[in-house]
C-alpha cells in the first residue's frame, strides 16, 4: 500500500490518522445535498405554476428561524439526556465490573434490559408513566413533556454507556491489575489511578458515537408531542395549508440540519479511533 | 378496635402517598388559575384557520382568539399548549390544562370525561375530500376502498363499519395531504369545515367535497369534571360570543365563510 521507502521501521513510526474516506466528505457537501433535494423539486414546483403561491424558498425562508428553533430544542434535549444517561451509565458500567456478585448480577440485568428494549418503548413509558407534575413538601415541581423525553431518552443511553465501561475496562491487559496489586494499590486505587484512566480513551469513540444515534433518536419525541423539530416541521406544513410540494423540501432541510450537526461528530470520531487505536 | 385504628392508619397512609404523588390542586380551578397568573389553554396547532402555528412560533387562529377573550375576562395572560385529538381529553384531565378549545365534537361518551360547556360555540359536520375524478356520490361507493383519517377521530369507526371504508389513520392533517397527493388513499374524512378552507387553495382545485354531510355535530369546549364554576362561566361566554357575533367575525378575519351554525346561534341570542 505504502510504497515510500522508511528509513526507520514503520512499526516506529509516530501513528498518523490515514484518511480512508474516499469522498472526503465536508460539511459543506451537506449543503450541496439539500440544494440537490431543492432543485429537484423545482420542475414540480412550476408545473402548478400560480403567481400568487409563495416560493418553495420563500416559504423555508419564512419558516426557517422556527425549525432552527426546534432544532435547537432537540439538541438540547439530546445534550441533556447524554449527561444523564452518561453518569448514570458510568456508574451502572463500575458495577458490571463490581466484586461484589449481588452488585454485578443487578447491574448487569439492568444493563441488559434497557440495552434490548426500543428506544420509543422506553420513550412511551416515561411520558405516560411520570406525573406532569409532582408535590413534595408543598412544593409543586412541574414536569414538562421535554423533560420527560430527556429521561426516557437517557435511559437507553445508560444501559449502552454502561457496556462501553465495562468492555473498556475488560479490554485492558490483564498485565496492568496484576502489575498495580504487585505495587500494593487497593483494588479502588487500582481502578481510579490506572484502569480508568486508560479506559478514557477507548470509551472516547464509542461515546460519541453514542451521542450521534441519540442526537438522531431525538426526533422520536415528535411522537409523544414534545415541539421539537418534526412536529413543528409538521405544523408549518398544515400552517401552509398542506401544499404537497412542500413536503420534501421541508424534510429535507430538517435532514440537512441534522447532518450537518451529526457529520463532523462522526469525522471526529474516525479521528480519534485512528489516533488511539495504536498507542495502547 | 385495633383492626379499625390499623385500617385507619393504613388508609391515611395510602391518602399521603396518594397526595404525594401527583393530584391537582383541590380548590377551585379559576382560583388557581389566577394565583398562577396563565390560563393554559389546550388547542390544536395543526387545524388551519381555528388553531395553527405563525412563523414566530406562536399558535394562532379563530379558537386562540377565543382563548384570549377567556383570558381578558380573568385578567390573566395566556399559555397555549398544541394537542392533537388523541390526547386532548388526557391533558384535561391530567389537569394540563385548564381549558380545552381543540375542534372536539360534542358527544355523550366525551361528557363523561370531560365538562363541556352549553352552549357549544361552534358545528360541524363529516365529509371527505376526494378528487373530482373519482365520481363519488354516497357514502356507500367507500366500500372496500382506503381512505385517510386523523388518528382520534370518531368518524373514523363509523366510515369504517357503517361504509366498510378502510382507514388509513395519520398523525396530522399535512401527512393525510401527503398521503392522498401520492393516491394511498381514494379520500380524507375529516370536518367539512376544514375541507371547504382547503377546497379554496388552488392546489387542491381538482379536489371536491361530494357527498351529504354527514353527523352534522355541535363542538364543544370543556373545562376539568367538578369544575361548575369555570363551567357556568364558560356557558355564560358562549353565549355572550353569539350574542355579539364574535364567532361570526372571527369566521371573517381568519377567512372563513360564515357557517350557518354560526349565524342561527347569533340570530337565537341577539
Amino acid at each position: 500500500m505504502n510504497t515510500q521507502k522508511h528509513k526507520i521501521l514503520p512499526v516506529m513510526m509516530a501513528p498518523r490518522p490515514r484518511p480512508d474516506d474516499r469522498f472526503h466528505l465536508q460539511p459543506w457537501h451537506g449543503l450541496v445535498l439539500v440544494a440537490v433535494c431543492i432543485i429537484a423539486t423545482i420542475p414540480a414546483a412550476f408545473a402548478a405554476t400560480d403567481p400568487e403561491r409563495a416560493s418553495i424558498l420563500e416559504v423555508l425562508t419564512r419558516w426557517m428561524p422556527l425549525m432552527l428553533k426546534g432544532f435547537i430544542f432537540n439538541i438540547v434535549i439530546s445534550v441533556l439526556a447524554m449527561a444523564v444517561g452518561t453518569i448514570s451509565g458510568a456508574a451502572l458500567g463500575l458495577g458490571q465490573i463490581s466484586l461484589n456478585p449481588f452488585v454485578r448480577k443487578f447491574a448487569w440485568f439492568v444493563t441488559q434490559f434497557f440495552r434490548n428494549a426500543p428506544w420509543l418503548v422506553l420513550l412511551f413509558f416515561a411520558m405516560f408513566l411520570l406525573p406532569f407534575e409532582f408535590k413534595i413538601f408543598g412544593l409543586t415541581i412541574p414536569l414538562p413533556d421535554w423533560l420527560k423525553a430527556i429521561f426516557g431518552l437517557s435511559l437507553p443511553v445508560m444501559a449502552n454507556v454502561s457496556e462501553i465501561v465495562r468492555g473498556a475496562v475488560q479490554s485492558l491487559p490483564s498485565g496492568q491489575w496484576e502489575a498495580a496489586e504487585s505495587l500494593a494499590f487497593s483494588r479502588n486505587q487500582v481502578l481510579w489511578r490506572i484502569i480508568l484512566p486508560q479506559c478514557v480513551k477507548r470509551m472516547l469513540p464509542p461515546w460519541m458515537n453514542l451521542y450521534s444515534i441519540l442526537t438522531m433518536a431525538t426526533v422520536l419525541a415528535s411522537i409523544v408531542g414534545v415541539s421539537e423539530v418534526m412536529t413543528l416541521t409538521g405544523q408549518i406544513l398544515a400552517a401552509e395549508g398542506g401544499r404537497s410540494d412542500l413536503l420534501i423540501p421541508m424534510y429535507s432541510f430538517v435532514l440537512f440540519l441534522f447532518f450537518i450537526y451529526c457529520y463532523p461528530i462522526a469525522r471526529w470520531t474516525v479521528r480519534l479511533e485512528k489516533k488511539f487505536a495504536v498507542i495502547t | 378496635m385495633f383492626t379499625t385504628m390499623t385500617k385507619r392508619m393504613a388508609m391515611a397512609a395510602a391518602m399521603g402517598a396518594l397526595a404525594l404523588t401527583a393530584l391537582p390542586a383541590q380548590a377551585d380551578v379559576i382560583d388557581d388559575i389566577k394565583a398562577r397568573g396563565t390560563l393554559r389553554v389546550a388547542v390544536k396547532a395543526d387545524y388551519k384557520p381555528y388553531g395553527f402555528r405563525d412563523t414566530s412560533g406562536a399558535i394562532i387562529g379563530i379558537e386562540p382568539d377565543l382563548a384570549q377573550d377567556v383570558a381578558d375576562k380573568l385578567g390573566v395572560s395566556i399559555e397555549f399548549i398544541p394537542v392533537v385529538s388523541s390526547n386532548r381529553m388526557q391533558f384535561l384531565q391530567q389537569g394540563k390544562v385548564d381549558l380545552l378549545i381543540a375542534t372536539m365534537t360534542d358527544k355523550p361518551d366525551r361528557r363523561k370525561v370531560v365538562f363541556i360547556a352549553d352552549p357549544n360555540y361552534y358545528s360541524s359536520g363529516t365529509n371527505i375530500m376526494t378528487p373530482k375524478s373519482f365520481g363519488f356520490t354516497a357514502w356507500e361507493d367507500l366500500r372496500g376502498k382506503p381512505v385517510c383519517g386523523i388518528q382520534g377521530a370518531f368518524y373514523n369507526k363509523k366510515t369504517g363499519r357503517e361504509f366498510g371504508a378502510k382507514i388509513v389513520a395519520f398523525k396530522g392533517t399535512a401527512e393525510v395531504y401527503a398521503a392522498m397527493k401520492a393516491g394511498n388513499c381514494v379520500a380524507f374524512v375529516y370536518d367539512d369545515s376544514s375541507h371547504v378552507a382547503t377546497l379554496e387553495q388552488d392546489e387542491w382545485a381538482d379536489y371536491e367535497m361530494p357527498l351529504p354531510t354527514i353527523d352534522d355535530a355541535p363542538w364543544g369546549l370543556a373545562v376539568a369534571l367538578g369544575e361548575d364554576r369555570f363551567h357556568d362561566m364558560m356557558g355564560e361566554m358562549i353565549i355572550g360570543w353569539h350574542k355579539s357575533g364574535r364567532i361570526l367575525e372571527l369566521e371573517t378575519k381568519w377567512g372563513v365563510a360564515n357557517t350557518p351554525f354560526a349565524q342561527d346561534m347569533h340570530d337565537k341570542y341577539k
